[in-house]
């Protein structure tokens, strides 16, 4: 199951794996905190240059950066965030009060990173005054890096850069200390509130202390608990594969494909209303093609996974040309991608039939098949249905 | 003009609760509590915590934050709090020795006002999140007294409603028995059990560099601005008898070795001062991890 082996012995391009899924697990953070698509590069960007102008030790500006990256992947698994969350308002709002530790705790799980990364996470949403989350640190207690981190969350989200300028022109003494708050809008006036954009600051990774197909792994996990589907993508991971040994696919499309089977439910983050349909049925196909866009575009940009996006964007195409988002049919589809799309819709049925009263159940298989010609390419229906059996 | 110090204890509830975590400790108890933010943190994630302190108005925040489950303040109850209520008799002089030395004319009146609200409240625990939402209004002032062109001007009672309502944004039950009392260390570790003891000892002659947003808000809650923290700790273990280095680790030594009941002892440091509270501790206790994320955070945990 392991992912990116063959890599393995060439240290250059084991790094270059490593910042992609890095940067992914970025993203995938912002898209459970329901914050915009590149929201995390865009304030690692700011966060750095703003740290420079608090003087903060040259030798943890990287960190900084690493940090802005990894700012809301805490966010997965948030009681408060997660699917299908009825939280009261006042607990859902202490729940989120535990995003930066949770966040700190994964950094600090990531060999490959500085240490130093799981602090500047930890601290990010403390206020001067003590009315910050989580530890309620104040005055100087807060470390500045961390202080950076949060100066640069508030320019991100304003829209406007002259908002964030007043927002925190007003809370001086309050959310930021006098002298930081000082620092920003001298900064803010130099540099035209811009910043050089983000570069992943490759020099300070460990790569021999984080595996990045295992990375990958892991946040599939997150992302299957967060959206109340545990395991599915190991799942899926392990019908596809096995779907395309079967099928003859060559060593490069059964790469993709397993980035794929890890990264399709990312796109589900913003939206968690898909598990709930059937996946046979044509209603829901707009919301599975909208999905498909997301998680696609997730990987879009990431020299190391972007070979998955188009078979998570063909995801929800159907055999016959009637699906979306582009109507594409038969061969125009990639071959990985209607091995994923089987593969989802198997491990969906599979878990719906399983929890249906006996009586009223038709096999996964049986109605998987009935799909195979229209919905399905039916030489994969075939080899998906033997991968599972295989598998039993 | 006051001096306000550069640096602060840094006690981390989330790393705090992580040990806890790890060792399965589900109640603790901080006899040196201070402000208690982390007892609070820890009790949102269902730890009983117990905690003492010698200044009392640490131990009424805590019957704010940490002893209460339920109670928060009403729009009219904070208004009450805020403003001057007709009818009722303020001792508007109260804090006049501060006029024009610490606060203005203005900031003294609303002092008394507020000391007498709070008085008049109906409950421990809405006296507590008053307590604290003041104080950060109190530290407010202090602050925009040494930078005045840096921080906004704002209305007393806008910037008490401000803090009163984003300090009771902390009450929460946890379903257990937590516990504030107002005692030195020693009668706090004889009276109260836990399954973990956490210790931030307060370095040699502590008071006489006491913050004086610290003190001072003692002396307001005394309604005393002659109040010194000389005369609050004169018969604690910290005060006057610890003054020097022998019977300071004395105190120390005595405090540790009363902490042999607790199963966990976790004792706070830095990295300064490490060299001076690692032997003891290792004196105390046979099995001793030190756990240092960074230097300002040095945490020494004992086991049985």
């Amino acid at each position: 199951m392991a992912l990116f082996q063959e890599a393995d012995g060439d240290p250059r391009v084991a790094l270059d794996r490593l910042t992609d899924v890095l940067t992914y697990y970025g993203a995938i953070g912002d898209a459970a905190a329901e914050l915009a698509f590149g929201f995390s590069l865009r304030k690692a960007a700011f966060a750095r240059s703003i740290a420079v102008a608090l003087d903060v030790d040259e030798r943890l500006l990287d960190a900084v950066a690493i940090a802005g990256l990894m700012h809301a992947v805490g966010s997965l698994g948030n009681p408060a965030l997660v699917r299908d969350s009825d939280l009261p308002e006042r607990l859902a709002t202490m729940e989120r009060w535990d995003i930066p530790a949770s966040g700190a705790r994964i950094c600090a799980a990531i060999g490959a990173i500085p240490e130093a990364v799981a602090d500047i996470v930890r601290w990010q949403s403390e206020a001067w005054d003590g009315t910050g989350f989580p530890d309620q640190l104040r005055w100087n207690g807060i470390p500045v890096p961390s202080v950076a981190l949060a100066l640069a969350d508030r320019l991100v989200r304003a829209n406007e850069p002259e908002e964030a300028l007043a927002s925190i022109a007003e809370e001086a003494g309050r959310t930021f200390a006098p002298a930081h708050a000082r620092a920003f809008m001298l900064w803010f006036h130099q540099s035209g509130a811009e910043a050089e954009p983000f570069s992943f600051p490759r020099s300070i990774l460990h790569p021999e202390s984080s595996h990045p197909g295992d990375l990958l792994l892991e946040i599939a996990d997150r992302v299957d608990r967060h959206l109340g589907v545990p395991g599915r993508s190991r799942n899926v991971l392990r019908l596809a594969e096995g779907s395309a040994r079967l099928l003859g696919c060559s060593a490069a499309e059964i790469e993709a494909l397993r980035i794929a089977a890890l990264a399709f439910g990312a796109g589900e983050l913003h939206d968690s209303f898909e598990s709930t349909l059937d996946p046979l049925v044509r209603l829901g196909l707009e919301r599975r093609a909208e999905h498909a866009r997301e998680g696609a575009r997730l990987l879009a940009n990431l020299p190391a996974l972007a070979a998955a996006a188009p078979l998570v964007a063909a995801r929800a195409e159907w055999f016959d040309g009637t699906g979306k988002p582009a109507g594409l049919g038969r061969d125009a589809i990639p071959i990985g991608a209607r091995i994923l799309a089987t593969a989802i819709a198997y491990d969906a049925i599979d878990i719906d039939t399983r929890e249906r009263p006996a009586a009223r159940r038709a096999t996964a298989g049986e109605r998987l098949d009935g799909a195979a010609g229209t919905h399905f390419d039916p030489r994969v229906v075939t080899a998906v249905l033997d991968a599972a059996k295989a598998h039993v | 003009m006051i001096e306000l110090h550069e640096r602060t204890r840094r006690i981390s509830p989330t790393r705090i609760h992580e040990i806890l975590l790890r060792y399965g400790a589900k109640s603790l108890l901080d006899p040196f509590m201070g402000l208690p933010t982390h007892l609070n943190y820890l009790k949102r994630h269902g730890i009983a915590v117990h905690g003492g302190d010698v200044l009392e108005w640490f131990v009424r925040v805590g019957e704010g934050i940490v002893v209460n489950d339920l109670t928060i303040l009403r729009d009219h109850e904070v208004a009450e709090i805020v403003e001057m209520i007709p009818g009722r008799i303020y001792a508007l002089d109260l804090f006049k020795a501060w006029e024009g030395v610490f606060f203005t004319e203005e900031q003294c009146v609303y002092l008394g006002v507020w000391f007498d609200n709070v008085r008049n409240l109906r409950s421990d625990g809405q006296t507590g999140l008053a307590i604290l939402g003041l104080w950060r209004v109190f530290c407010y002032w202090l602050q925009k007294a040494q930078e005045p062109d840096e921080m906004p001007d704002l209305p007393p009672s806008e910037l008490a409603w401000y803090y009163i309502r984003q300090t009771e944004r902390w009450v929460a039950s946890n379903m257990r028995r937590n516990t504030v009392r107002q005692s030195d260390v020693m009668q706090t570790l004889e009276r109260q059990q836990a399954d973990a003891l956490l210790f931030a000892p307060p370095p040699r002659n502590a008071l006489h560099h006491a913050d004086p947003r610290i003190w001072m808000w003692e002396a307001w809650w005394q309604g005393n601005p002659y109040f010194t923290l000389e005369h609050a700790y004169r018969d604690t273990l910290f005060g006057a008898r610890s003054s020097d280095p022998a019977a300071y680790q004395r105190s120390l030594a005595g405090i540790l070795s009363e902490a042999g009941e607790f199963p966990l002892l976790i004792v706070a440091t830095n990295e300064s001062r490490l060299g001076e509270i690692e032997p003891l501790v290792r004196n105390a206790r046979a099995k001793v991890e030190c756990y240092a994320p960074n230097d300002s955070e040095i945490y020494l945990i004992a086991t049985t």
